[in-house]
């Protein structure tokens, strides 16, 4: 019993992990229209940035968490200027979005395996202790981790509902052209969409750096953002939390019951079915997906 | 087809059979068979765009391909020459099938579904002891040598890459053909009315499942086919070098070369991608962050590829024949 308690715990922690991903992604793909499967590479970078900081440099954590968030936030915000403000209107914005996200995703991956080489790297564990509760075992790390997580998703939500930025980002995912109409920058609501999206990656990058390695393969986890987002269904936020859990949920019990890949296999053909049934996810439409 | 073009089709194709008499590095002579794979798995990126699918699964179907004629030949000792068709007609079946699920979702869940497929399968790949796990499978039989009278016997051996240039090349052919020959037949036309417009096809009775679903179907094959050929050539597989960032470089492959033209803009995509890196002695760990950053320029400045560029320089003022764009 106590080992299906702790499976849960560990299933909470890392689906909410996922849940704080695929809320970023969804507010890229929502509100700016772009399919970023460069996402991942970020996430990768706020742990890296972690590392970097710690390690070498013995920076604490908090600290590090804090330029983690704000860096690829600043990276996103430049990527987005440089490249997507060109061609996310363009004709054929489908191809054009997912090859120029695609170029950005190689171009990070390989850079950062060229500086830090093919290892994964440990970090310490920032905060140690166990607490025992009725003969489960479960480490502070997990308690803090699940308390950040639940707070900034808290705080997400609270800036997307109730502060004049966030209700003007809805605006413009609710349609563009009468939210500028109503006044609103529509360039600038992007560019700060993207930027909140990554700062969301590299704020899941950092809190994850101490509790699992860093690895330059991390940006790999984009896959399974995308197919949470599509399972919660487009620019939905319940659905997004539900999946992200599910997701978590299956990685934990999987690991612990069957071999690792045998467990993701089955996460994926689960998903095919049901985006076959609902192609538009547990909660959204097939006709809201805002890239047709 | 005007004479010229023949002619100078012709010509080409007689220089690429002399080339290995001029060509003595085998370096040069691998590089130009793995141009052969690229190119037509590229040609089959282009085949699904056509008819609005984007496709980020085709290094699966070519993994699939590869896998099968491996297996096939290694497990089950059919000779390598029935391995080819029979890993084709098995990578189709399985395409066939896939396809079904993935086409009927068509745009954005097809993208997705694509690239999940894609994951999938170096996970099956990887995980299972039938497929080698993460080693891959290793000493893949070579193809019989084939007895000619009185000449004597061509064998596939490694050191003498000649017999598999010769091999790629007839492939590259035969594919090149097999795709014009849909390209010119009812399916091409169907294919291009759905590429200008879905529904406006839709509305002509074009049955766009269906379309699709050949499109695929027929790309999977010939990517299929192209794998068991690169099984049978690298006589080993690991399930990491049919993951995405090689579907990354076929579309790659595709775009720098120009997607308006089928044929031509594979081929001219994958030289310059393969040998521009080789001349300018590119480190290994380097050239995918060149490549990266080639694949945003290009988007930003040449979306329509190198041989685009040549038409809007050839027929500036007419209007663009062919402009075959996924319907929005």
């Amino acid at each position: 019993m106590s080992v299906f308690i702790q499976l849960i715990v560990d299933g909470l922690a890392m689906g909410l992990v996922y849940v704080l991903l695929a809320s970023g992604f969804n507010l890229i793909i929502g509100i700016s229209r772009i399919l970023f499967i460069a996402y991942g590479e970020f996430y990768m970078l706020g742990a890296w940035i972690i590392w970097g900081l710690m390690i070498p440099l013995k920076i604490p954590f908090f600290f590090a968490l804090l330029v983690a968030t704000l860096g690829p936030a600043v990276l996103g915000a430049i990527v987005y200027q440089l490249i997507f403000r060109y061609i996310q209107f363009k004709e054929q914005q489908l191809l054009t979005n997912i090859v120029a996200a695609m170029g950005l995703m190689l171009l990070m991956s390989q850079a950062t395996l060229f500086i830090v080489g093919t290892e994964s790297r440990g970090i310490p564990s920032v905060i140690r202790g166990i607490i025992d509760v009725g003969g489960v075992r479960i480490s502070y790390e997990k308690v803090v981790l699940i308390a950040l997580t639940l707070a900034v998703l808290i705080g997400l939500h609270v800036f997307l509902q109730k502060s004049k930025i966030g209700r003007s980002m809805r605006a413009v995912s609710f349609n563009p052209d009468v939210a500028a109409l109503q006044g609103v920058n529509a360039n600038l609501v992007y560019l700060g969409t993207v930027a909140v999206g990554c700062a969301l990656a590299g704020f899941a990058g950092g809190l994850m750096a101490p509790v699992f390695a860093v690895s330059p393969k991390m940006g790999g986890v984009t896959l399974l953002i995308i197919l949470v987002v599509m399972l919660g269904g487009v620019g939905s936020m319940p659905g997004a939390i539900l999946s992200g859990l599910i997701l978590g949920m299956t990685l934990s019990f999987g690991q612990y019951f069957l071999e690792s890949g045998v467990a993701q296999i089955i996460f994926f053909v689960v998903i095919a079915v049901i985006l076959f049934i609902r192609p538009g996810g547990l909660f959204g439409q097939a006709e809201q997906i805002p890239l047709q | 087809m005007r004479a010229g073009k023949f002619i100078c089709i012709i010509i080409v194709i007689v220089i690429l059979m002399l080339l290995p008499l001029v060509v003595r590095n085998p370096y040069y002579i691998h590089l130009l068979i793995m141009v052969g794979i690229n190119a037509v798995l590229a040609m089959t990126f282009i085949l699904m765009l056509r008819t609005g699918l984007i496709s980020l699964g085709i290094a699966a179907f070519w993994g699939i391909g590869a896998y099968t004629s491996a297996l096939l030949s290694e497990n089950a000792g059919l000779p390598v020459w029935l391995c080819f068709p029979s890993a084709a007609i098995i990578t189709g079946i399985v395409a066939i099938i896939v396809g079904a699920f993935l086409v009927k979702q068509g745009g954005f869940g097809f993208i997705i579904q694509t690239l999940a497929f894609g994951f999938i399968i170096v996970l099956i790949f990887g995980t299972f002891e039938v497929f080698g796990g993460h080693v891959g499978i290793v000493d893949i039989p070579r193809p019989e040598p084939i007895l000619i009278p009185y000449v004597g016997s061509i064998e596939f051996s490694f050191i003498s890459k000649t017999p598999y240039y010769y091999l790629m090349l007839f492939l590259v052919l035969l594919m090149t053909l097999t795709l014009t020959a849909f390209y010119t037949a009812w399916a091409g036309s169907a294919w291009r009315a759905i590429g200008l417009s879905a529904y406006l096809a839709e509305s002509l009775g074009i049955n766009l499942f269906r379309y699709r679903l050949l499109a695929f179907v027929i790309a999977s094959t010939v990517a299929g086919l192209m794998g068991s050929f690169y099984a049978h050539y690298y006589v080993s597989l690991v399930p990491a070098s049919f993951g995405p960032f090689k579907t990354i470089y076929v579309h790659v492959y595709a775009i720098l070369g120009g997607i308006n033209s089928p044929i031509m803009g594979p081929i001219i995509g994958s030289l310059i991608m393969t040998f521009v890196p080789e001349f300018l002695r590119v480190t290994e760990g380097v050239e995918p962050i060149f490549t990266g950053i080639l694949i945003i320029l290009l988007i930003l400045f040449l979306p329509s590829g190198l041989l685009g560029l040549t038409r809007l320089w050839q027929g500036r003022g007419k209007p663009h024949e062919d402009a075959a764009q996924p319907s929005p």
